[in-house]
């Protein structure tokens, strides 16, 4: 190592520390400790006078290492680190302690609070004497981007992207655009055709040059990381003609969405789908509408028409969650038939009327007014169907414990719709290994934050929009399409991706190739070296989170910035403060 | 007349160890006439009838090398330890409990006081109406009889006097004791001081010759006679857990090789690395279940955990010891 010279700096955060911690009486206890070359305490250690006496003091007196003893390194770990680059040293060789939030916000025993605190700042002084001075990484962006899924989703994605002048490769599994939204008939609330929202976008994904549309098409493979990716596209062209193609595309960046898959309302057995011809769902009755014909199986017009809501949605057997496109969608269809055939009766059966959207709940009251039989229902006390007797004038009898009312109320139907709600796909779960993301419990994609990254994952480059992260409707799927087009726009603009200097290596002196480690990264950032017979982390997917590096039985993997040495340094410091205490 | 090279002088010592050491030492066979032709045993209790008085009679630095093998479990040890390392030039630690600790340092998961009390009284084959436990000094008509002081804690060489080279396993190959011994005869670049030698930079799976995929996630653990091994597959893939992954090469993988898992006697790959403490935060990283129940019962086909993972290494780890 080379000569260490440590300045340490004792930070009073106003009163917020200096309130409970003798600042003094820290500075006394490690000033004497080997390599320390200068304590000083200060009011405000982040402030500019701050930093400006650790870059002064860095150049005066050749320090070549520092700590700060201040707030949570989550706070300011960043500027500190940024005054050591502008004095001219390596930003990693620098330690903070955290004895603000750690010590004086949680304590109220001045006398333990500074012991905690001198302890905290041994630790650190002890800990930077063995830092490295660390390079960060520099990786090339490359500005193509893969769209899995060509719904209204991935459509707006790629357009987003490809106006703004970067190839996209819009990879599609069936043999058209337009995913479940090509077999809706009108939208809710504002009764748009679908059709008409659809066709100029698949008219301009299929004219512009530089989408490369895959159809019939699935992303067999990605391997790399964010900027570097490549991606296998396997397609198959018409099932009986075995016209196959595998095509190896490079791309920086990828926007999974891959839509949901709606609720199988045979698993609801006492609904009788499946069993009573006229007990159809809402897509059997979508497709009716679109045909234009709304008719029972026996081609009679129904007289009478029940909705039922929340089939699969809301409940505790089936998905506890709410689709929230399917109350718009049910009042939208009582519009519907009603236009169809004006004598229709329509009675909509629901647990709450969700109407949170834009436009919703003026479309609820147009609604009522319309003449359409509300019947509220119990969660888990779900109305029975039963075959109506020959001297009734409907097919079938719905009984349902209407819940405002408070009485069992019988109501006629010839043809029964049933909202089934949205669920994950089945093949979620392989698309998220495929690209390397999490799935929740009830199989949707995981966002990196819920509320402030809505559309990026863990994995970076790895992006999701639309219903493949929860059931929304289309304004939200837009929003989401064109936010990932956006961060990816972000990226590429940069041009360059700056990659931490902390991850973990591994030692190819060291390594086995006893493969303990390979399936444990979370972020697949390990390979296996079958030439040379050992792993290999790739830095630039590393998010140095040191799951290898516990997992290395032989020591080959070292966490950079947190080698074994460096935390053991740390322990030590502080454990020679409490050796003192007792 | 041909000139002769000065012969080295040559020690081995067995401390607290098993006899296996010093008995791989006469493994060597017909190498034998090599190594006394260039050396000159001047101390080896079980082959040379040589007694410490004659030892400490020797000028200091005298003896070239010495192979000290077994721990330091009582006075005897150290004194001896002491003695050898004044009167020796090069001082090796020879196999895993004069390295590690070894087997008699899985005793540090008791004291003295409850070895005693199981040795001298509760031992199914022990009759000590009296309890009479062994005392470092007895008077007796003749004078004084002296016992060597039972300690509380076994450790290993480098505890108790500074070490040259260590040279692993239980018992080191002895092939590996050959080529070391003719480095230091042939006066061969020798490695600085403080390293492992006789044995490999890495780990046993470099050599091992059975087949090793990502697959490690383990769902049940079994017991070798468990189980019908396939004879290809790693071991850790069948369930069976082996200390190869954190243990260093140089054996010559013979366990392995004769379908047994290691036992890790070779020690940690790096040298600063604790082998138990690795392989047991390994293992917890690999265990196929996430309900700490589940953990649980995947855990518990695990026998004697603490003397599985630090079974030579206990008095040498981070742990040392069970608190007393």
């Amino acid at each position: 190592m080379e000569n260490c010279r440590i300045g340490v700096y004792i930070c009073m955060c106003g009163t917020n520390i200096a309130k409970i911690i003798d600042a003094e009486a820290v500075k006394k206890s490690v000033s004497k400790l080997p390599h320390v070359e200068l304590v000083e305490t200060y009011k405000y250690m982040c402030s500019n006078p701050g930093q400006e006496m650790i870059i002064h003091h860095i150049k005066e007196h050749k320090l070549n290492r520092i700590v700060v003893a201040a707030c949570s390194p989550n706070m300011h770990e960043r500027t500190f680190r940024a005054a050591l680059r502008k004095a001219g040293i390596n930003q990693y060789l620098f330690e903070m302690a955290n004895i603000r939030e750690q010590c004086s916000w949680v304590h109220d025993d001045p006398k333990d609070a500074t012991e905690k605190a001198i302890a905290l700042t041994r630790a650190a002084i002890q800990r930077v004497e063995l830092h490295d001075s660390l390079e960060s990484l520099s990786v090339e962006m490359c500005p193509t981007s893969l769209v899995i899924g060509g719904g209204i989703a991935g459509m707006t994605a790629a357009l987003e992207l490809a106006d703004a002048g970067h190839s996209v490769y819009l990879v599609e599994k069936n043999n058209h655009l337009g995913g479940n939204l090509a077999r809706v008939d009108l939208t809710a609330p504002y009764l748009y055709s679908a059709r008409d929202l659809l066709t100029e976008r698949i008219t301009r994904i299929k004219t512009i040059d530089h989408i490369h549309l895959h159809l019939n098409s699935k992303v067999t493979e990605l391997t790399g990381f964010v900027g570097n990716f490549r991606a296998k596209i396997y397609e198959q062209n018409g099932k009986t003609d075995g016209n196959e193609k595998l095509t190896e595309v490079k791309i920086g960046n990828v926007v999974v969405c891959t839509g949901y898959k709606e609720f199988d309302a045979s698993r609801i057995t006492h609904y009788g789908y499946g069993k009573l011809p006229n007990v159809i769902t809402s897509f059997e009755l979508e497709k009716m509408i679109r045909e234009g014909k709304i008719e029972t199986k026996e081609g009679k017009i129904p007289k009478y028409v029940a909705i039922i809501h929340c089939v699969g949605s809301r409940s505790l057997e089936f998905h506890g969650y709410c689709s929230r496109v399917c109350c718009m969608t049910a009042l939208k269809y009582a519009h519907e038939i009603k236009s169809a055939n004006a004598k229709s009766y329509i009675s909509d059966i629901y647990i709450d009327m969700h109407a949170f959207g834009k436009g919703h709940e003026d479309f609820y009251r147009r609604s009522s007014e319309a003449k359409t039989l509300f019947l509220m229902y119990e969660k888990n006390d779900r109305p029975v169907i039963r075959r109506a007797g020959p001297k009734d004038d409907c097919e079938m009898l719905i009984e349902v414990n209407e819940k405002l009312s408070g009485e069992t109320i019988e109501i006629p139907a010839d043809l029964i719709v049933l909202m089934v709600g949205m669920e994950a796909r089945e093949d979620s779960a392989e698309v998220a290994r495929l690209v390397n993301i999490s799935q929740d419990k009830e199989g949707w994609f995981i966002e990196s934050h819920p509320k402030l990254e809505p559309v990026a994952t863990t994995t970076d480059g790895i992006f999701i929009a639309g219903t493949c992260v929860a059931p929304k409707d289309i304004p939200d799927t837009v929003a989401q399409a064109r936010a990932a087009a956006a961060r990816i726009l972000a990226k590429i603009s940069k041009g360059k991706i700056e990659v931490d200097a902390i991850y973990s290596e591994v030692d190819p002196d060291l390594c086995s190739g006893c493969r303990f480690c390979n399936k444990l990264c979370p972020f697949s950032a390990i390979e296996f070296d079958e030439k040379e017979v050992h792993s290999h982390v790739i830095a630039a997917m590393c998010k140095a989170c040191g799951v290898c590096v516990a997992a290395c039985p032989s020591s080959a993997i070292k966490g950079r910035h947190f080698t074994d040495s460096q935390v053991f340094a740390q322990i030590d410091g502080l454990m020679e403060v409490v050796h003192f205490a007792e | 007349m041909e000139k002769t090279k000065p012969k080295i002088k040559l020690a081995v010592y067995w401390a607290a160890a098993c006899g296996g050491c010093c008995v791989s030492v006469l493994d060597v066979h017909e190498k034998l006439f090599e190594v006394v032709a260039s050396a000159d045993l001047v101390f080896w209790p079980i082959a040379l009838d040589i007694k410490y008085s004659d030892v400490e009679e020797m000028a200091d630095g005298s003896i070239d090398v010495t192979l000290f093998n077994g721990a330091i479990r009582n006075s005897e040890n150290e004194h001896m330890a002491k003695l050898l390392r004044q009167k020796s030039r090069i001082l090796v630690a020879y196999g895993s409990c004069s390295h590690l600790g070894g087997i008699p340092g899985l005793a540090n998961f008791s004291n003295k006081e409850e070895i005693f009390k199981r040795v001298y009284e509760e031992c199914e084959s022990t009759v000590n109406r009296d309890k009479i436990r062994p005392q470092p000094e007895n008077k007796v008509p003749e004078g004084i009889l002296e016992l060597p002081v039972f300690y509380n804690d076994v450790r290993p060489l480098d505890r108790v006097v500074e070490v040259d080279y260590y040279l692993p396993g239980c018992p080191p190959q002895t092939e590996r004791l050959v080529e070391v011994f003719m480095a230091i005869v042939t006066g061969a670049h020798l490695p600085h001081k403080g390293s492992v030698i006789g044995a490999g930079s890495k780990a046993q799976c470099e050599e091992c010759a059975r087949k090793k995929t990502e697959n490690k996630q383990i769902k049940k653990f079994y017991r070798p006679w468990e189980i019908i091994d396939d004879g290809i597959t790693c071991f850790m893939e069948q369930g069976i857990l082996c200390m190869g992954p954190a243990t260093r090469l140089g054996c010559g993988h013979r366990c392995i090789a004769g379908n047994a898992p290691c036992r890790g006697c070779y020690g940690p790959v790096s040298d600063d690395s604790d082998p138990g403490t690795k392989m047991m935060s390994a293992i917890s990283s690999i265990i196929d279940a996430k309900e700490p129940d589940d953990i649980e019962k995947v855990l518990e086909d695990l026998v004697d955990t603490a003397g599985t993972f630090y079974r030579f290494s206990l008095p040498s780890s981070m742990i040392r010891r069970k608190m007393i």
